[in-house]
């Protein structure tokens, strides 16, 4: 079991001939993911990489019955690619690309409002469930399966959480990235859920960073919920004086100023077991063999 | 990207925002004649124009700068020139500037406009919610972020939609929040729609109006403004791009933005050369544990070429604070080939004269460290971060 996909998710990749699409779609379909096709317009009815190729999703998804997709677009058509993908009604997308506008996401959260996809990122490696289904740009030898869910902002330390699962003897049920913007789709709160809900998922790391309110609504739900599931989480950002270019200006005046220790201190106090180091998160895991 | 105030200004007067008439000028004589052609007898306001918040309760290094700080009330036509001259070409210092200041390369001459009471206006974007926020809040001189923090509640929050004007009950709102007189409803309108409309269509990711003045007859004038435009957005705002202020960067930051690397520098010892901005804060929080301090990161994320590569690392070995490279690259869709690639490049360029310490992980990482032992520079190896962080620790002890 894992969340959002697994080795029956039929897949479409949007921007299927692009250099680094070819390049990490070839590798994922080596890793067994089921990729059925893909989409660049204007260049529907070719064949690429031994897969079709199709002028828009709506088509892929008829031919193919693809319910997932991930994109490898350039920043400006990312939106366009989005409205697509979310008008086709697919479950997930993963979008890969980084310096997408911030007016171009505003307005793919108002679309994302009451539908049923599944938006993660932009600006995230994507989402791998190990041995099954690697939609993105994960470094994939890095991954093993096991039952511990692993959620997180930041791409790197994305799979630094990873390595610290491997260190811990432990596996991974899925592993997924929601990006490093100021606007992203899915959030803690729906990942939490998803492994919660996910019988093979025993325990979740979950590392947030500086910036934002999304650690502290995840912390809100987390509390209120029964049947908690052990949450390992680490947040980024200590070192960093507030205020600094790092942080999103908006933030302090939108949630009120949270600093990491802050972030950390409601995490606990919902019931999370929070680190102050993330190479300390395999000694937490190991507890939950 | 920020942009200055009277820039900030110019734009939303553009929107039909109400501001004060100003000149913007380069030397004293500039700011002489801007200030007759603004008005017969004053007065005026003087404006250093640097990117920093609580520029009137600044101070400048240099000795001989007058009285007042980077924001003056000048009643006498005869104290213009004078103030011109002490305030061009020196290093003011703010809360937000850090202890080196930053230099005034020009001045805002506006007229002094007598209000009867002040606010906070702005939009921003709240990230939990994924929508546009407009936020007012009645101003008794206090700090609006200090009024976030101790009493969120005197802050007016309101969404704003991103295809359609700001509703008119939206503005009633904010009328009877801010208690503002009827004669103010007009403008008020006006006031709300065009920083919603600004915002939009400039692709702002912030924009403040700190303070809106209300005047006696009712209508509101946009007294200071702050605005900062998303970069991702700027191919598509060539007007605004041009506006960039090359000097409220470091010579450094002005690089690394050409290779579309990010690049912040801090006041310790250390410089990080990482692929993602969480990796920077972890490596920054490991760093502080042993209370070393980071001088400098790097993010070579979506670096594929070498030579760019090569360049940014040469940012880091160039940066004469740097005393110790901590190098932590978890390649996804970076490869660590590319990157070993480029330290080598910059090395036998710049030269390596500091302990280095490497860590690789993921795509390539094998053929990476063949290319470094290959090259025989100095390198420390490291399996995790935590590890990367005690060697350097170590190896800046010993040359120290």
């Amino acid at each position: 079991m894992s969340i959002f996909v697994d080795k029956n998710t039929k897949a479409i990749c949007q921007g299927i001939t692009g250099t680094q699409a070819s390049f990490h779609i070839q590798r994922s379909l080596e890793y067994g993911t089921k990729i059925v096709g893909g989409t660049t317009p204007g260049k529907g009815g070719s064949m690429h990489l031994n897969l079709p190729v199709f002028d828009t999703v709506k088509e892929a998804v008829k031919e193919t019955q693809a319910t997932a997709s991930v994109m490898y677009v350039p920043p400006k058509a990312v939106k366009v690619a989005a409205r697509e993908a979310i008008e086709a009604e697919l479950d997930v997308v993963v979008s890969i690309t980084d310096r997408v506008p911030l007016k171009d996401m505003l307005e793919i959260k108002a679309m994302l409002k009451g539908s049923k996809t599944k938006f993660i990122g932009p600006n995230t490696p994507g989402i791998i469930t190990p041995k099954e289904a690697r939609l993105g740009i994960f470094p994939e030898n890095i991954h093993k399966k096991g039952n511990i869910g692993v959620v997180s902002r930041s791409s790197t330390l994305t799979y630094e959480g990873v390595l610290e699962v491997n260190r811990a003897d432990m596996g991974q049920s899925t592993v997924v990235g929601l990006g490093d913007d100021v606007l992203i789709g899915i959030d803690f709160i729906d990942a939490l859920k998803a492994f919660h809900d996910d019988e093979n998922t025993k325990a979740i790391v979950m590392i947030g960073q500086l910036g934002g309110g999304f650690e502290e609504v995840a912390a809100d739900w987390y509390k209120n919920i029964t049947n908690k599931k052990p949450v390992i989480a680490f947040v980024a950002g200590n070192a960093m004086h507030f205020g600094h270019k790092m942080g999103y200006a908006g933030d302090v005046l939108t949630n009120g100023y949270v600093s990491v220790l802050d972030k950390a201190d409601i995490l606990s106090s919902a019931g999370m077991i929070v680190v102050d180091n993330v190479n300390d998160i395999h000694l937490e895991l190991a507890k939950f063999k | 990207m920020n942009i200055h105030e009277y820039q900030a200004k110019k734009i939303l007067s553009e929107y039909g925002i109400k501001i004060p008439k100003g000149i913007i000028a380069y030397t004293p004589n500039e700011a002489k004649s801007a200030a007759e052609k603004l008005s017969k007898t004053g007065p005026w306001m003087l404006k250093a124009q640097i990117q920093s918040s609580a520029r009137d309760k600044g101070y400048f290094i240099e000795k001989d700068r007058g009285e007042g700080g980077g924001i003056r009330l000048i009643k006498s036509k005869k104290k213009i020139l004078e103030n011109a001259k002490q305030m061009l070409g020196a290093t003011l210092v703010t809360i937000q500037t850090g202890p080196q200041g930053k230099k005034v390369n020009r001045i805002y001459v506006e007229n002094y406009i007598k209000v009867e009471k002040y606010f906070y206006m702005s939009v921003a974007i709240n990230r939990v919610k994924g929508e546009l926020t407009l936020m007012v809040a009645p101003l008794l001189y206090a700090d609006i972020i200090k009024v976030a923090l101790s009493h969120p509640e005197r802050i007016l929050k309101i969404p704003l939609s991103i295809a359609q004007n700001t509703k008119p009950e939206q503005v009633k709102e904010v009328m009877d929040f801010l208690k503002l007189p009827p004669r103010s409803a007009k403008h008020l309108e006006n006031l709300v729609n065009g920083i919603h409309k600004v915002f939009l269509q400039t692709d702002a990711s912030m924009i403040e109006i700190n303070p809106v003045g209300l005047l006696k007859n009712g209508e509101l004038v946009a007294l200071d403004s702050k605005m900062s435009i998303d970069d991702n957005a700027l191919y598509r705002q060539v007007k605004i791009a041009c506006l960039k202020d090359e000097s409220e960067s470091s010579e450094r930051e002005v690089n690394a933005s050409k290779y579309k690397f990010t690049y912040r520098e801090f006041d310790g010892s250390v410089g990080c050369i990482v692929n993602g901005d969480g990796i920077a804060l972890a490596a920054m929080d490991m760093l502080k544990e042993k209370s070393i301090g980071t001088a400098c990161f790097i993010n070579v994320k979506g670096g594929v070429d070498k030579d760019k590569i090569a360049s940014g690392i040469k940012i880091i070995m160039t940066n004469p604070r740097v005393e110790g490279i901590l190098l932590n690259i978890l390649g996804g869709f970076v490869r660590c080939n590319l990157i070993a690639d480029g330290i080598v490049a910059a090395a036998s360029e710049v030269g390596l004269n500091v302990p280095m310490v490497i860590r690789f992980e993921g795509t390539n990482k094998d053929i990476a460290k063949e290319i470094l032992e290959n090259s025989r520079l100095p390198v420390i190896w490291a399996d995790s971060m935590e590890e990367s962080v005690e060697k350097l620790a170590k190896a800046m002890e010993e040359v120290s």
